[in-house]
């Protein structure tokens, strides 16, 4: 992943190197255009004025001579010397390589020379004006050289900017972001998103606040709708189990209709579970248990194990329990009920009879361990109304509902699977 | 004994009375506030059921109301609400009891009987029924002067079974007696079987009049 701003830098940079490196030819021929012509026009210009002066005096060709000679010996870049067949009398010019005589550490070094002709006593004579061009290899190494530190340059540039940018601009942008990471459906009512001078932020940030708002509103549509929906229920249900209680009274129901009394106890059981555990979700979620007291995890367990040692003893599980950590927490004596009853009474059905549950509370963690056969998917296993057996009397609702206290108290919960045992952990 | 039902729902209402009507008990029902306030301001009950949510006005204020008038009738509360703020504003404006619905009508008059025994809880805290008697106090049975060994869950039975005597009482509605609102978290309340069993055996043991019959295919039923 790369940043928003990176990704034009790269680009950005990638072009400025294709343009600086095309650049660099260019600029070699330009330069070696200016310094040709300049050069050309240099030598044309001493050549004129050494022809006016060698045709305004009167020379012989000893005079020719000496003149050649002291040339040769101060300046070498012009010299004289008397053409015998003068059959191309046209100015030209040439370009020579040769060895730099006084540095030949140097290697090679570029003339630019203009060869002229002159009539001096009757006799032609050839005029060679010479003149040290910078090779083009050098100009090349120079520009190169040059342009690659302005390319440096141009690049720290471009960072220091983007991070200038990033930081002023974009600001908005990530505040907008870290707002909308700490943003949970279940906890916060509205997002306030900071006013900004960037239309388009401007224009997200409303968009965002606007979405927010909807989903906010439906979710608390949910949430209300699953507690009344459980609160109408409330009634019908008590009515049926007041019903059937008289029903049991009456003197004329025979053995069979008694029976069959009898087995709607049970569905009406796990009907009442589940409409009392979504109320009771709800308002764990609508945080309605906010009073808080120092508690003993140790006293909540074994109130659970004596509340449930029916149970335990009628599937004959053992139980192994190592809670003599005397942790406190600072939580609601209800919501801390409710978490040690759900993960006792879930190992309890989950247990084949003659299983094991082991109960263990280590340093700032209770963990309820119970004999299973094969792991169970995480991901299902706090999920509402998933459940992982074919239980008749099992609400589905456990288990989301000891999620639901643990995230609203800030409580690690996890599961594991190891040596045949199903582990459930609640990090304090 | 009266007993006064402040519940909105009919049907429940007269479920309710219907229930919990015997030679002992007398029920009369208010189905709003406003009557409720009449009947409570006119007569004096032993005990009180009242629910919480009513047309008219809120429970929790008849509550205060009868604080006002200096009344001494025993409250329980029966409310769908199940919300542990309720029960606990209840109890502290001087309700005895809390009930969440959906209950069985033999926990209700399990926990009346109990309310009424507690209130006369000085002149008498000792029931008896021909040769059993139960000491409240000293939570110990004797027949005929033989104290009787019973385990606390036994002697919970004894008491709910003694306080809906000639009632047929389904095996969930023991269970949920001995684990409270939890018993329907589990499908098997087989052990209700091995409590009885035990209570039975050690009341026979000391020649109580074999009240407690066992009811094919429901529950027990304590006759006398």
């Amino acid at each position: 992943m790369t940043k928003l701003l990176n990704k034009p830098l790269k680009v950005f940079t990638i072009y400025a190197l294709i343009i600086l490196v095309i650049s660099i030819p260019a600029y070699v021929l330009v330069v070696d255009f200016i310094w040709i012509t300049e050069l050309d026009e240099n030598n044309w210009l001493t050549l004129q004025y050494t022809k006016n002066k060698l045709e305004a005096e009167t020379f012989t060709e000893d005079d020719l001579e000496k003149i050649n000679h002291i040339w040769g010996e101060l300046q070498p870049g012009v010299s004289i010397s008397k053409v015998e067949d003068n059959f191309s009398l046209q100015d030209s010019v040439y370009e020579a390589i040769r060895t730099n005589e006084y540095d030949p550490d140097d290697g090679e070094d570029r003339f630019r020379g203009l060869i002229s002709y002159v009539v001096i006593n009757g006799e032609t004579y050839q005029l060679t004006i010479e003149t040290n061009v910078e090779e083009s290899d050098e100009t090349f190494v120079a520009v190169a050289i040059v342009t690659l530190v302005f390319f440096a340059i141009l690049i720290v540039g471009f960072i220091i900017l983007n991070r200038k940018l990033s930081k002023n601009t974009w600001k908005p942008f990530y505040q907008t972001l870290s707002s909308l990471q700490s943003f949970e459906l279940s906890k916060d009512r509205t997002l306030k998103l900071p006013e900004t001078d960037i239309e388009e932020f401007q224009e997200l940030n409303n968009s965002i606040e606007q979405l927010v708002k909807r989903n906010v509103d439906t979710y608390q549509l949910q949430k209300s709708f699953t507690e009344n929906a459980s609160h109408e229920l409330q009634t019908p249900i008590a009515l049926l189990k007041s019903k059937l209680d008289l029903l049991f009274q009456e003197k004329d129901v025979t053995p069979a209709i008694s029976e069959i009394l009898s087995s709607i106890e049970m569905p009406l059981s796990r009907l009442s579970r589940i409409n009392k555990n979504l109320l009771l979700l709800a308002k764990v979620e609508n945080q309605q248990y906010t009073e808080q007291e120092e508690l003993s995890v140790k006293e909540y367990v074994e109130n659970s194990l004596l509340l449930f040692e029916d149970y335990i003893e009628d599937k004959q599980i053992t139980v192994c329990s190592d809670i003599e950590n005397a942790i406190q927490v600072n939580t609601n004596p209800f919501l801390l009920e409710t978490l040690t009853h759900n993960l006792l009474s879930n190992a309890i059905r989950h247990t084949q009879t003659e299983g094991a549950i082991l109960i263990k509370l280590e340093a700032n963690t209770l963990l309820f361990s119970n004999s299973g056969k094969a792991a169970l998917d995480i991901k299902q296993l706090f999920q509402r109304f998933s459940m992982a057996s074919k239980d008749k009397i099992s609400s589905g609702l456990g288990l989301a509902i000891v999620n639901e206290i643990a995230k609203r108290e800030n409580w690690k919960i996890d599961y594991y699977f190891e040596n045949d045992y199903h582990t459930f952990s609640v990090e304090f | 004994m009266k007993i006064l039902i402040i519940e909105d729902e009919s049907e429940l209402a007269q479920d309710m009375v219907k229930y919990l009507t015997t030679e002992q008990y007398l029920c009369e029902w208010a189905s709003d506030y406003k009557s409720a306030i009449n009947k409570i301001s006119s007569y004096d009950y032993d005990c009180i059921l009242l629910d919480l949510m009513l047309p008219g006005g809120d429970g929790l204020s008849l509550l205060s109301e009868l604080k006002k008038l200096h009344k001494q009738d025993g409250v329980i509360i029966i409310s769908a609400k199940n919300s542990i703020d309720d029960k606990v504003n209840g109890l502290k404006l001087g309700a005895d009891d809390y009930l969440a619905k959906p209950f069985h009508q033999a926990e209700l008059a399990a926990r009346i009987e109990s309310l009424i025994r507690r209130r006369q809880f000085d002149s008498n805290n000792i029931i008896t029924q021909n040769e059993i008697s139960i000491d409240l106090l000293a939570k110990t049975v004797t027949i005929e002067n033989n104290l009787v060994n019973l385990t606390k869950k036994e002697y919970d039975l004894l008491l709910f079974f003694i306080g809906n005597k000639n009632r047929v009482l389904s095996k969930s509605a023991l269970a949920e007696h001995l684990s409270g609102d939890f018993a329907d978290m589990f499908d098997n309340h087989d052990f209700v079987y091995a409590h009885v069993k035990n209570l039975k055996r050690k009341l026979k043991e000391c020649g109580y009049g074999d009240y407690l019959k066992t009811i094919y295919g429901t529950g027990y039923k304590w006759e006398i």
